[in-house]
């Protein structure tokens, strides 16, 4: 058994618990079995965990196991293939009736009271125009959308011949910069410039012309031109997901203006 | 005596006024959805709520009604009785419902989507009472157009009849609160 085979079978377990399919389908003794037989062999952290969620899963599947049995020996069980066959059966008029003559409805009754109309008025008169209320709402800074370099053309964003210009700019840039902190080389003086330098590039990152240096411990993201061209395609190849908000670049910016302050300061001493 | 007399003249007072209170907060919806949670009773009419409800269940029953407690997890709910954990009782919400079925129309449905809903309803209770919607959808597409399929399970789930969660269709608290589960499936499997 190998890790992915792990995680299918987590997946499955959850399957079963969110479409409530027959809890039976999974043959729990075989898994735990299997599971006892590997438990020697895994190493890793990771592997031991994914391990213990298996387990945490099987015994939520036993425990629906118990229910569906409870509820088969219930009087509301009747076989669903029956059930399905006599609604395909049925007139509509003969299920509406059935529903009907089974059917105790609520009692309830909406009431406007004088108290409640006085409530409303006051809430009318305290209400501040539509037009003034829509600065309560400012407009999210984030938008969670995939751009494709056809959008951004589309969009006059870009021209194809701009998109290309740009990308040799922005390479330039970073050979003359060398090895640089990620945010410091694409966030700019305005949040769009910078929003484009990062899209443009990803490209370069992409296409093997930039390289991408994380620290997870320290969460810092260094980039630097790849001189050699050919390292990029023998490497692993993955995505690396980078956020970046408004606020987070005001932050940034914030944090430049402090440097070039206190890089005055040491300068007229 | 006359002492006497006056006090329990004011008890039988202060209980009738309690058990008039207790049917204005029945009978007159407050929230979004119909009914009163125990708590709130509880608030209103004092520590022995449960005992106000009884007496109030007991004259809705010469009128063919009642008072019904529904419990959010769908467990122990039914007629009210008072051997329910008090805390729990005072999450459950309470509800006046018809004892009986109704002998003539009392609802402006059409009756296409009164099928739809009866075929629903009792297509998930067959099935554990889960089932995905695009099931559902499917099942329902036999006799009914795409179009108002979609439209009917959305009005369904607003009216509290069924419940969604993450495109998995249940029986939601109106189902458990109006209709009897078991008497309509067997009146489907013997019509």
């Amino acid at each position: 058994m190998k890790p992915d085979e792990l995680s299918r079978l987590i997946n499955f377990c959850k399957t079963i618990q969110k479409e409530g399919t027959d809890p039976f389908d999974l043959d729990v003794k075989k898994f735990l079995e299997t599971l006892k037989q590997y438990l020697k062999k895994w190493k890793h952290l990771d592997d031991l965990l994914l391990d213990a969620e298996v387990l945490s899963e099987l015994t939520k599947i036993i425990k629906l196991q118990g229910k569906w049995i409870r509820d088969r020996s219930s009087s509301f069980y009747i076989d669903p293939v029956l059930m399905e066959l006599k609604l395909k059966m049925l007139e509509p008029v003969q299920l509406a009736n059935a529903l009907f003559k089974s059917w105790h409805p609520i009692i309830s009754m909406d009431r406007l009271t004088p108290r409640r109309l006085k409530e409303g008025l006051d809430y009318w008169n305290a209400l501040l125009p539509f037009s003034e209320r829509k600065e309560e709402f400012p407009v999210a800074s984030t938008l969670e959308i995939t751009l494709s370099i056809e959008d951004l053309i589309d969009l006059n964003v870009l021209s194809e011949t701009e998109f290309e210009d740009s990308i040799k700019i922005i390479s330039k840039d970073l050979e003359e910069r060398g090895r640089i902190e990620y945010r410091d080389f694409i966030y700019e003086d305005d949040f769009e410039s910078s929003i484009k330098k990062a899209y443009l590039t990803s490209y370069l990152v992409s296409e093997g012309k930039a390289e991408l240096d994380i620290n997870p411990l320290e969460e810092e993201i260094f980039i630097s031109p790849c001189y050699i061209k050919t390292k990029a395609n023998t490497g692993e190849v993955r995505s690396v997901p980078i956020s970046l908000s408004y606020e987070d670049w005001m932050r940034w910016k914030r944090k430049q203006k402090q440097k070039r302050n206190y890089g005055q300061e040491q300068r007229g001493r | 005596m006359e002492e006497e007399t006056e006090t329990e003249e004011e008890l039988r007072t202060r209980a009738e006024r309690k058990v008039k209170k207790a049917a204005q907060l029945l009978f007159f919806r407050r929230h979004r959805n119909p009914g009163v949670k125990g708590w709130e009773l509880k608030k209103a009419l004092g520590d022995n709520y449960m005992d106000v409800i009884a007496v109030l269940n007991s004259a809705l029953h010469r009128f063919g009604m009642e008072v019904k407690r529904i419990s959010k997890e769908g467990e122990g709910e039914g007629e009210v009785e008072k051997s329910e954990g008090k805390e729990k009782t005072e999450r459950d919400r309470f509800i006046i419902v018809l004892k009986n079925h109704l002998i003539e129309k009392a609802s402006g449905a059409r009756i296409d989507d009164v099928a739809m809903l009866s075929a629903t309803l009792a297509y998930i209770i067959s099935k554990q009472g889960k089932v995905p919607r695009k099931t559902i959808e499917d099942f329902l597409a036999d006799k009914f157009s795409k179009h108002r399929i979609y439209s009917a399970l959305d009005r369904y789930i607003r009216q509290g009849y069924l419940g969604e969660d993450d495109k998995v269709l249940y029986i939601g608290w109106r189902t458990r609160a109006e209709v009897d589960r078991k008497s309509l499936l067997d009146l489907i499997l013997s019509a």
